[in-house]
């Protein structure tokens, strides 16, 4: 069988049609992920009971293959009353994993800014919240933004695994078109082409943000 | 006993400090009045960086008391966030914020911590930047700047505070030699506004043109402890002297 780019182009409105699922599961699950991920490294940090308990959680959490964590929250969670819809459990799963790496990537961005920067923010009299405001996260985000850019390409291309879900996303379309049709090749290099635009779109605009955010401030 | 006069910016009782099981600050005791000028010397690692910022919360301590003003810190959990906010300190890497402009490390702590409005902490912040002889650079970033600039944003911004007491920890020692004086300067004029200043330094210069008392250090005590023109003149503890002594040649 040979691959068919008359029959290519004509899923590619079919499958872009589940594009915005795609782009809405991968930006809520980047925020959820950086947001949970960032919490979890300021209980890490501030030691103590909580802190040990976070450590052990981040060591587990990527020990972990993300699909245990979606079928863990999808078949079990129901088992104790909570009841998500499949959209909702997908991005909370893919946030709750992510969040153990970018945890991570922030204790790293947070380990590289010189210790004189909290010294001086105390010696102000900043109180915890404003220093963690204004000026440990944005110098730490200076510091990731490549590794952090990583990671959201990598749940942009972790949003097919919501396939178990039944959540219709783009790899799912593509795969409906393909049993509908018995045809494989065209419809899944569709879907794969779109993925390869995207991840080069975010990498590019991360680019742009580090070129921004490291622009006349770089130390 | 415990003094509590109010014309006394910091008294020091029988300080102790260990990290782990070395004894760093040992039973130092200081008395410092309001406007006076106090210089610490001392060989490297005699604990005169780690004094100073027991001064301002940057460091715990184990044993006695430190007094600022008449708060005695860690009575009283808001008096000693007040206390230590009233005193204002300079790094020797002036540990500005890199990812905010001049202006804005100034602002910084007027607009979060006193919740002054915008417009206000801003032009009050440009007028310490006017005092420090940097108004120009307000806009800029700290690495557009030299390390005296940074140095002299770096007082300018803990004098937006208003502080009671400012604390200098070898406030000139990562500067190229033709920065120093400007620093220095700045410094001097502060003095002469009757700040009360504590300066850990090695300029012995500035020491005798504007201390008014010298405390040296070794090995985590207060070995001496006197004015200028006695100290530099007649040292009697031997270390004292030979510190002197290799300063001078
Ligand atoms: N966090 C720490 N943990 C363990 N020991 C420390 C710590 N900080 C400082 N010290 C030790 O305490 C001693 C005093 O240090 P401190 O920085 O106060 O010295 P200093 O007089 O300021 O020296 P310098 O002139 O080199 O700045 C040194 O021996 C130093 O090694
Ligand atoms: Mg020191």
């Amino acid at each position: 069988m040979q691959f068919d780019i008359a029959f290519a182009l004509s899923t590619v409105p079919s499958i872009l049609s589940a594009i915005g699922m795609t782009l809405l599961v991968a930006a809520v699950s980047c925020v959820g992920a950086s947001a949970v991920g960032f919490g979890l490294e300021l209980i890490r940090r501030s030691g103590g009971p909580g802190g040990l308990f976070v450590r052990f959680l981040i060591d587990f959490i990527r020990a972990t293959p993300v699909l245990v964590w979606l079928y863990c929250l999808y078949f079990i969670l129901p088992f104790y009353g909570i009841r998500l819809g499949a959209l909702a459990t997908g991005m909370i799963g893919l946030s709750l994993y992510y969040s153990g790496y970018l945890a991570e990537v922030f204790k790293a961005g947070i380990d590289a800014i010189p210790k004189g920067q909290a010294e001086a923010a105390r010696a102000l009299g900043l109180g915890r919240m404003d220093m963690t405001v204004f000026v440990i996260a944005p110098q730490m985000l200076r510091n990731i933004a490549a590794p952090m850019g990583n990671y959201f390409v990598s749940i942009l291309k972790a949003t097919p695994y919501l396939a178990v879900l039944a959540v219709p996303e783009m790899l799912g379309r593509a795969f409906d078109i393909a049993s509908d049709t018995y045809r494989y090749a065209e419809p899944l290099t569709v879907a794969g082409l779109i993925f390869l635009g995207l991840a080069l779109l975010i990498s590019l605009a991360i680019k742009r943000l580090e070129i921004r955010l490291l622009g006349p401030t770089a130390r | 006993m415990i003094r509590t006069d109010s014309t006394l910016a910091v008294q020091i009782t029988s300080l102790n400090k260990w990290y782990g099981a070395f004894h760093v600050l040992k039973e130092v005791n200081l008395t410092i009045p309001s406007g006076s000028r106090v210089v610490i010397c001392g060989p490297s690692g005699s604990g005169k960086s780690t004094l100073i910022r027991c001064l301002n919360g940057l460091e715990a301590y184990q044993q006695g008391t430190v007094t600022l003003g008449t708060v005695r810190l860690g009575d009283n959990a808001r008096e000693t966030a007040l206390a230590r906010r009233q005193t204002g300190m300079v790094f020797q890497n002036f540990n500005l914020f890199p990812h905010l402009t001049v202006l804005s490390n100034c602002t910084l702590a007027l607009r979060r911590v006193l919740g002054m409005p915008r417009a206000e902490a801003e032009s009050l912040a440009r007028h310490f930047l006017e005092k420090v002889r940097i108004p120009e650079q307000a806009d800029k970033y700290p690495a557009q700047l030299s390390g005296g600039q940074q140095q002299r944003v770096a007082i300018a911004r803990a004098l937006c505070m208003n502080p009671r007491l400012m604390l200098f920890d070898e406030p000139t020692s990562a500067l190229d030699p033709e920065m120093v004086k400007e620093v220095l300067d700045v410094m001097t004029g502060l003095a002469q506004e009757g700040m009360t200043m504590i300066c850990v330094t090695h300029e012995m210069g500035f020491a005798r043109e504007v201390a008014d008392q010298i405390v040296f250090m070794d090995q985590g005590s207060i070995v001496e402890q006197a004015s200028p023109m006695t100290f530099f003149s007649t040292p009697t503890h031997p270390r004292a002297q030979s510190f002197l002594h290799t300063l001078l040649h």
